[in-house]
């Protein structure tokens, strides 16, 4: 019978006895220092230190500012909404995917549905937004009849940031939802509780870690976000990230927009210590390799199943809307003038935009597999290992993730044009920023599958003989390959659309898509955007479906059953 | 050592070794180049460049950045410049260059022949076009509410354009500057006046943006009514098909120009000399009318193309006086942020 | 390496952990152990008593505080489990979802580098021998309770271990099945001749399996012996009544020295040996099993006048529960057919042999 305890904490054989450990931490410490703590403490140095003296009067004043405090404030408050309605968002539909039996075909539609907003570069569903519910726009005022209405602000942000970014809470919580073994759930059942009683409290708690990291990611997400509120947020809702780009680029004041961005790790590593110190009061068990089976039980009566399939297609209508609108766009002259139908956008976009093409693939290409690799080696080391620095490890690879993109990107500039490390003009400084930006999904999801995996399984594999490093490879890596594929994705899909690190690390050399989009938008060409976001989103679905693929061919049997990639 | 951790070793060092290889590759200099941050967009940098190599043979290596975004690179890479000349964008972008020292000064052949306001004293910056300010607006906005394209700055005031405007925030766009500027000109510098009238717009604003032309798309598509762009920006999107309306102020409105700079440091600097040189001559600027760049010539020699000779036919320009501007630019955005932006 | 059947020895092995709610306490007191080479030993006791600790610190998952354990000659302390060359069956299998039947088992070889012919062959005659021929293309979640035990099993032992260990293997089992996989087991071993120690908390399973029993108590060895040791000549109350059932009747000594004697039951009894400490008078407790207590006709020779209050007939017994001058007993009858029924209420006499007799001193208050 599986076990639900809250066990002492048995500690494992320290780092000193077993090398293979000891060489990864080291190695993992040598990269994190590398390129997470070097390039913030050069920009931290060039904030502090002005004209080669040390001073904080500038910085005092900026942070002071009262426009800059009611930043703050609405970067909390837009972040605390996208993580809750997002994590419940994805909640819905991991829940609906998990347990509500549904045929393989709509699986896989949902999985798109899903997919969708996570695999476009955010200022296209911000612009359909724009032309959906302006002042004019299509719903609001062609559709509803109403006048006058304002788009920018936070209600139309925060939607567009919950769209774009549930999906990781769904990737986050598939794998979780799947691995809870339905045994505990049918033992629940039998003791006469009602299903509700048994979403409540058992299902709903077991999943605990999973909410909190999908929360995290979120909030985390959202606070670095400066992309769509630089489309959608207006001026009267000012955020954080935005203020600080803005700082930088608008007022050429470095110092200034570093400071800010600096604000921005208080509160994302609060609530980062407040996830680890509540989940990990908790040890949650449910893979004993004893063999859990499929359901046995129906764990949602029928309507309730009808209700949550309804709920989430509507929700994916709306996503399938936007995203009609931009293939509509890439297809027509002009959208809003001319609506004659023409290829010549992808003409143009496979023209001269191949060296932009290419050159977003190959460092996808590299990014991907590196960023799935760290983000398991990492997970599982914070979680399984002790060595000295465990717990600041993984603070610390979160931090990339946490800082806005642009300063980040700033920092690297900074960090690595001079010698003695010169990156600038490269596509490895490019590829560096995306494993150690977006490494943590993967981070986060391999925490949380491990903690339901049990620790007799690595036992056995070291009763038998076999060091942490083959246990590891043999034994566990196979059981949280769902996370490990899901790292994997989340770096190449976001190496695909991201855009506020990486604007400052284009160059003459390499350059990228999504920065080619912005340009369009920039200079009127929207047909050439949406072209290049439909061969975005078409790239990656591709893509991820041969991972997806792979992952059943190779599919370990027995562990967490996973039905689609990505966690799923 | 494990087998496995020799594996690994090996993996790494292999895995290491091709990483590095491919990635860090400097870029392969062919022939000679020159390596350029553009503030125009492709599509007219492109053209200009490409007309370039085949007038010099020097190959050009550029990508684009808005204003802001390449003056701030520039900045960041100034103990090791990646690029050698920064092409295009608002003089006043230039300007807050100089202060960073980020530029060298160089006076290319046809320094003498342009006027004062084209031309940095020390020639650390040389126009290359200029662009006027223009009122652009939505005709079936115009028709629906009965109005005439707006012919006064106080014609922008109207109740029917409450929360129909857009232009750029003066935080990030050296167009919105321009047109402050513009709006002190024609207040006769009274800055109470003018921030008075700024005020007053406030209400009909429905966004700042972040780019000078971002506000464009919306016009075009009907979410607003109308704003203040350079014409570059404004016949781009008649171009495209938009069916918008471009108008001047009788009052008069402002124009800036747009300069090109030799980045200090420079890695190539002979080569930057060369393509400053061709630009800021009739060689370049001959061009813009055959690709349909709107801007109008910096050069005195350069015939300004019928058709923009057209829209700009009847309207008051005026240049913004640099140094009014370069001395006041901080005190006047910081009080624009401070009593129009948010109040 | 030598496969030469070895020992194992615990010295002085002590484990402290500190308890959430209780403070300090030793999973493990100054635990010493003596496994002879090819010896079936089981550490047998309740749950808490520290059985499985010391498994656990023998096989390497958990490092003492204090101690040494040695396989033969070999201080094996430092190192950590997969150095150990130890075989573990765990409680719940721990067998890998993702491996099929045959890399289970054949795991621990490739670690171990073996060539694929060997394993192969290893692989199926384990499988053989645990009666699971042809079942190595399944996977674990494909078999029963039992089946996955026996691979376990298996991959346990095609390693050839220095010693095997088990972690109450059977207590996820039903009962028949328990009795069948523990004969197994015991089977296995006597064949291979691996020095084992087991661990259980069901005194019946640790006398069926083990050549020796140790029993455990609060992370101490309490005794050790075989199973008719313990059984017959318990050292301890704690043993007494932990393994099988017994009276404990009330005594005091009247004699000591060379003919011992108490009284209990209003009369008094010769015994072989009293404990040492126990003067004239002193109390103490006559320790006397069920199936010792001989259940006559009333008003027999020499036996004790008694009232029968409760008779369960269990097929092959009939258990009774009888007062006795005021002092309740309990006695099994084994039932060859012809016996008298034994009904509630009827007035009996019971019989104590001498040599069923065991003087312990009075109940300890164990401290929990």
């Amino acid at each position: 019978m599986a076990a639900t305890v809250a066990a002492p904490a048995r500690a494992a054989p320290g780092a000193h006895r077993d090398p293979v450990v000891a060489g990864t931490a080291f190695v993992l410490w040598a990269l994190l220092a590398l390129f997470v703590v070097y390039p913030l403490a050069m920009l931290l140095g060039r904030v502090v230190y002005d004209q080669g003296q040390f001073s904080l009067t500038g910085l005092v004043a900026i942070l002071a500012d009262r426009h800059q405090l009611r930043a703050f404030w609405n970067s909390l408050l837009l972040a605390t909404l996208v993580g809750l309605i997002g994590t419940v968002v994805g909640f819905l539909f991991a829940f609906t995917a998990a347990r509500g039996r549904l045929p393989r075909w709509l699986l896989g539609v949902m999985d798109a549905s899903v997919l969708l907003p996570l695999v476009s570069p955010p200022f296209t569903t911000a612009i359909a937004m724009i032309f959906s519910f302006g002042p004019r726009g299509l719903i609001t005022y062609d559709l509803l009849g109403l006048k006058g209405v304002t788009v920018y602000g936070l209600t139309s942000t925060m939607f567009s940031e919950v769209i774009t970014y549930f999906p990781i809470a769904y990737l986050t919580l598939r794998p979780i939802l799947a691995g809870i073994d339905s045994n505990i759930e049918g033992m629940a059942l039998s003791l006469g509780a009602s299903r509700w009683r048994v979403f409540r409290t058992v299902t709903l708690p077991l999943s605990t870690p999973g909410l909190a990291n999908a929360f995290l990611l979120l909030f985390a997400a959202s606070l670095a976000d400066f992309a769509t509120p630089l489309i959608l947020a207006g001026n009267q809702f000012p955020v954080l990230p935005t203020q600080a780009f803005l700082q930088i680029t608008g007022m050429f004041d470095l110092r200034g927009g570093a400071a800010l961005s600096f604000v921005l790790l208080v509160p994302a590593l609060a609530v980062f210590l407040l996830q680890r110190y509540w989940v990990s009061r908790r040890f949650y068990v449910t893979v004993t390799g004893k063999g859990a089976g499929v359901a046995p039980f129906d764990s949602v009566s029928p309507a309730v199943r009808n209700a949550l399939l309804a709920l989430c297609a509507l929700i994916a209508v709306s996503i399938a809307y936007f995203y009609a609108l931009l293939l509509y766009a890439s297809l027509v002259m002009a959208l809003g003038a001319n609506h004659a139908f023409t290829l010549q956008h992808y003409r143009v976009i496979f023209t001269e935009g191949m060296k932009a093409i290419r050159d977003t693939m190959i460092i996808a290409g590299f990014a991907m597999p590196l960023g799935g690799l760290y983000g398991i080696l990492l997970g599982y080391l914070v979680t399984k290992k002790q060595f000295i620095g465990r717990r600041s490890m993984e603070l610390v690879s979160m931090v990339n993730y946490a800082l806005p993109g642009t300063i980040v990107g700033i920092a690297y500039l900074i960090a690595f044009n001079d010698p003695p490390i010169e990156l600038t003009g490269t596509a490895l400084i490019i590829v560096a920023c995306y494993i150690f930006r977006y490494g943590p999904t993967g981070i986060r999801a391999t925490v949380a599958l491990l903690s339901q995996i049990d620790k007799s399984l690595e036992e056995a594999s070291q009763g038998l003989g076999a060091g942490s490093g083959t246990t590891f490879r043999r034994i566990t890596l196979p059981l949280i390959l769902p996370a490990f594929f899901a790292g994997l994705g989340v770096v190449f899909i976001r190496s695909m659309t991201a855009i506020s690190a990486t604007i400052f690390l284009v160059s003459v050399s390499w350059t990228l898509i999504t920065v080619k989009i912005l340009e369009n938008i920039t200079e009127l060409s929207l047909g050439p955007a949406a072209a290049f976001s439909v061969l975005v989103c078409v790239i990656v679905f591709v893509v991820i479906a041969v991972i997806g693929r792979l992952l059943r061919v190779f599919r370990a049997p027995g562990a967490p059953s996973v039905t689609s990639m990505l966690g799923g | 050592m494990t087998p496995f951790q020799r594996w690994l070793h090996r993996a790494q060092s292999l895995g290491a070794s091709l990483l590095l290889s491919v990635l860090a590759a400097a870029p392969a200099l062919a022939a000679e180049t020159v390596n350029v941050y553009s503030i125009w967009p492709e599509n007219w940098a492109r053209p200009m460049f490409e007309e370039f190599e085949k007038a010099t043979g020097i190959k050009v290596n550029f990508v684009r950045f808005s204003s802001g975004e390449a003056l701030a690179r520039v900045i960041a890479e100034k103990n090791n410049p990646r690029v050698d000349v920064l092409f295009g964008g608002p003089v006043e972008t230039h300007a807050a260059g100089i202060a960073e020292g980020v530029f060298e000064p160089y006076k290319p052949p046809s320094f003498a022949q342009l006027p004062p306001r084209f031309r940095q004293a020390d020639g650390q910056w040389v126009a290359i076009a200029d662009d006027p300010l223009v009122f652009m607006t939505n005709a079936k906005f115009l028709k629906e509410y009965n109005l005439q394209p707006p012919a006064s700055w106080n014609d922008l005031l109207a109740p029917a354009y409450k929360n129909m405007l857009q232009m750029a925030d003066a935080r990030t766009s050296g167009t919105a500057v321009t047109r402050i500027f513009s709006i002190l000109e024609v207040n006769g510098r009274d800055e109470n006046k003018a921030f008075d009238y700024m005020k007053k717009l406030r209400p009909n604003v429905q966004l700042y943006t972040k780019s000078g032309g971002g506000g464009t798309l919306p016009v075009g598509l009907g979410q607003a009514g109308g704003g203040i762009f350079f014409i570059v920006d404004a016949l781009d999107t008649k171009a495209k098909g938009y069916d918008v309306v471009i108008s001047f102020p009788k009052e008069g409105i402002g124009t800036a120009a747009e300069a090109i700079a030799l980045i200090k440091g420079a890695k190539n600097p002979a080569a930057g000399k060369k393509l400053i040189d061709w630009a800021s001559s009739p060689a370049m600027q001959n061009l813009f009318a055959k690709y349909k760049i709107n801007f109008v010539p910096a050069h005195p020699d350069v015939q300004l193309e019928p058709s923009l000779a057209a829209v700009l036919k009847g309207a008051k320009i005026f240049p913004i006086d640099a140094e009014y501007a370069g001395a006041n630019r901080k005190r006047i955005v910081e009080r624009w942020i401070a009593e129009v932006l948010n109040p | 390496m030598g496969n030469e059947t070895i020992g194992v020895r615990v010295a002085g092995v002590s484990k402290r952990y500190t308890h959430r709610v209780k403070g300090e306490i030793y999973a493990a007191r100054e635990v010493a152990l003596d496994v002879a080479p090819g010896e079936f030993l089981t550490l047998l006791g309740p749950s808490g008593c520290g059985k499985t600790t010391t498994l656990r610190i023998v096989a390497g998952f958990e490092m003492p505080d204090a101690g040494r354990v040695y396989f033969g000659g070999d201080d094996v302390t430092g190192k950590p489990a997969n150095q150990r060359n130890i075989g573990f069956v765990f409680q719940n299998y721990a067998l890998f979802p993702h491996l099929s039947i045959f890399e289970n088992v054949a795991y621990g070889l490739r670690v171990r580098g073996a060539d694929e012919k060997e394993i192969a062959r290893a692989v199926g005659d384990v499988l053989t021998l645990v009666g699971l021929a042809g079942y190595e293309q399944q996977f674990s979640a494909q078999l029963s309770g039992g089946e996955q035990q026996r691979v376990a099993l298996a991959r346990a032992i095609v390693i050839r271990p220095r010693v095997l260990l088990f972690d109450e293997p059977l207590s996820n089992l039903d009962a028949k099945l328990r009795i069948q996989m523990r004969q197994e087991i015991r089977a296995l071993q006597r064949r291979l001749a691996i020095t084992t120690i087991y661990v259980t908390h069901d005194q019946e399973e640790a006398m069926a399996v083990s050549d020796r029993i140790a029993v455990m108590n609060q992370g101490s060895v309490v005794q050790e012996g075989g199973a008719q040791d313990l059984y017959h000549r318990p050292a301890s109350d704690f043993v007494a009544k932990f393994i099988g059932r017994v009276n404990s009747i009330p005594a005091t000594v009247t004699a000591t020295g060379a003919a011992p004697a108490v009284a209990a039951l209003g009369t008094t009894f010769a015994v072989r040996t009293l404990p040492a400490g126990l003067a004239r008078g002193a109390a103490a407790q006559l320790m006397v099993r069920p199936e010792a207590v001989e259940v006559v006709a009333a008003g027999a020779a020499g036996a004790l006048p008694a009232t029968i209050v409760n008779s369960t007939f269990l097929g092959e017994k009939t258990e009774v529960e009888l007062t006795c001058n005021g002092v309740g007993l309990q006695a099994i009858r084994y039932n060859a057919g012809q016996e008298a029924p034994l009904s509630e209420g009827a007035a009996v006499a019971v019989r104590l042999p001498e040599h069923a007799l065991t003087v312990l001193p009075p109940a300890e208050r164990s401290a929990s």
